[in-house]
């Protein structure tokens, strides 16, 4: 198999191109300072995204606030986080001037960027049942 | 001695993306000390215990996961 043929990802989601060239679909995360106030993040999400949406059709598709919670290890000294994550569309050559933008801002504490390849949702992750079955919990005295 | 080789968990689940930021079903799939399990425990396929490692790796940076758990700094 020689050329550009990329095989369908085996989740038989459909292809991520958008009908337009040179977009692609991106799913960012944002860990925001957690002592800022909503509206203070959803300004600053605005003027993120204000450079996502410009020109040749990037738009924001989803918005999802995860809101306040704990760090498994504390980043800049904060246990908590304000969690943010959204998915857009928006073309390559845009991206360098968006994360300029993303490190320069104080009170974002992490933030990633990453290609949404298939379908990721931007909720949290619900909870789900334990089934129950304890034949899945073999191995774990062995790890040291 | 052929040993059976037990089905891949995350197949057999039907999952049908794994997902870096659902750390509720990725913490299966490190030790208590945050480590990433080996597929001889894991019992994962090639493919999934790729993308679990790499999606457990995402979830550190995001702080969904520990990269050490089990210790107070």
């Amino acid at each position: 198999m020689v050329g550009f043929h990329i095989p369908a990802p085996h989740t038989g989601a459909e292809p991520q191109t958008t009908g337009k060239v040179g977009l692609r679909e991106y799913e960012a995360v944002y860990i925001f300072n957690s002592a800022l106030e909503e509206a203070a993040v959803n300004e600053k999400l605005d003027r993120f995204h204000a450079l996502v949406a410009n020109d040749q059709g990037g738009e924001v598709s989803a918005v999802d606030h995860w809101g306040r919670r704990q760090l498994a290890y504390a980043i800049e000294d904060q246990k908590n986080g304000y969690y943010v994550v959204t998915h857009f569309t928006t073309s390559a050559e845009r991206l360098p001037e968006f994360e300029r933008l993303l490190k320069l801002d104080e009170d974002l504490l992490r933030y990633l960027v990453v290609v949404n390849e298939g379908n990721l949702s931007t909720s949290p992750a619900p909870v789900i049942e334990d089934r129950g079955d304890g034949e899945d919990e073999d191995g774990e005295e062995e790890d040291r | 001695m052929a040993r059976h080789r037990k089905a891949c968990p995350v197949c057999e689940a039907g999952i049908r993306q794994i997902d870096y930021k659902d750390e509720r079903r990725l913490s299966r799939f490190i030790t208590e000390r945050g480590k990433i399990l080996p597929r001889r425990i894991s019992g994962m396929c090639a493919r999934h215990q790729r993308q679990v490692g790499s999606a457990i790796k995402r979830a550190r940076y995001l702080a969904l996961l520990p990269y050490i758990a089990g210790f107070d700094s």
